[in-house]
């Protein structure tokens, strides 16, 4: 009962928090909502049970990709007139609120007309996390390393400086 | 009403942050924004992800894949900023539309 309590206020806020980060104009108020939402989404993660990934969810998310993204945002500086043209206008995002409202609603009828229910949850395996981790998804392993490193090459590469600028 | 439990919600709430997600993607030219649309796609998934392990009770080989979700986020988003910034010192903005504009 009390996790249930939890998950849904935290569902709450997530959903709050993603939506927020859409609509608004400010790039780094995006950046600190999308903080909080992860946040937010690492307490369910918790709650569910995926503990490692929730504090990789955290760390990651919530502090790494918040960090990028602000000095992303310090660094491509513009003015405000010409961030609102970029923009679809202030009615258009306002329609999303409602586009959400609609499917919700039609997500519930379908549910109920359908009867529709999730299957009930299993008895956990045996395996852990870090046998499945480490012995049964190495190769996983040796994809982010592979994929980390191209990110890392890319980024020397996008921001070398050009013949002309020397 | 007794089809509505948490996974239930849960799935739903996904949805509506997968709908957010791709609105914000195609309602904006600024590449920031649109970074933020696929990471609000990505949280959803990793949503999915882990109920469907908390689902099966295999939350182990769920977690795995979500970590291997979140590192592959966090490239998405440096090469993105990367570019980000090199658009915004060759044409000073971020408008999405200047790629089309490079030349090779």
């Amino acid at each position: 009962m009390f996790m249930d309590i939890i998950i849904y206020i935290s569902l709450a806020f997530l959903l709050f928090f993603c939506l927020m980060a859409v609509m608004s104009h400010s790039m780094l108020r995006s950046a600190i909502y999308l903080a909080l939402a992860s946040a937010t989404l690492s307490v369910i993660l918790y709650m569910l049970g995926a503990v490692w990934a929730a504090v990789i969810e955290v760390s990651a998310c919530s502090g790494l990709v918040t960090v990028i993204f602000i000095s992303s945002i310090s660094l491509s500086k513009m003015g405000k007139e010409d961030v609102q043209k970029l923009f679809a206008t202030k009615k258009q995002m306002g329609l999303l609120p409602v586009l959400l409202v609609f499917v919700g609603i039609a997500l519930v009828i379908l549910a109920v007309s359908h009867g529709f229910t999730l299957p009930s949850v299993a008895q956990e395996a045996a395996d852990t996390f870090r046998t499945v981790f480490w012995d049964t998804r190495q190769l996983d392993i040796l994809g982010q390393i592979a994929a980390v490193l191209v990110g890392g090459i890319a980024v020397s590469v996008l921001l070398r400086k050009d013949e002309s600028e020397k | 009403m007794q089809i509505f439990n948490f996974e239930t919600v849960m799935l739903f709430v996904g949805i509506l942050m997968i709908t957010a997600g791709f609105y914000c993607m195609i309602r904006t030219y600024h590449m920031l924004k649109i970074i933020i649309g696929i990471e609000v796609s990505i949280k959803a998934a990793t949503l999915f992800f882990t109920l469907a392990g908390y689902l099966n009770g295999h939350i182990g080989l769920a977690q795995a894949f979500v970590i291997t979700a979140i590192v592959l986020e966090v490239i998405v988003v440096v090469v993105f900023g990367g570019v980000t910034i090199r658009l915004y010192q060759k044409y000073g903005n971020v408008d999405i539309r200047n790629l089309t504009r490079l030349k090779g």
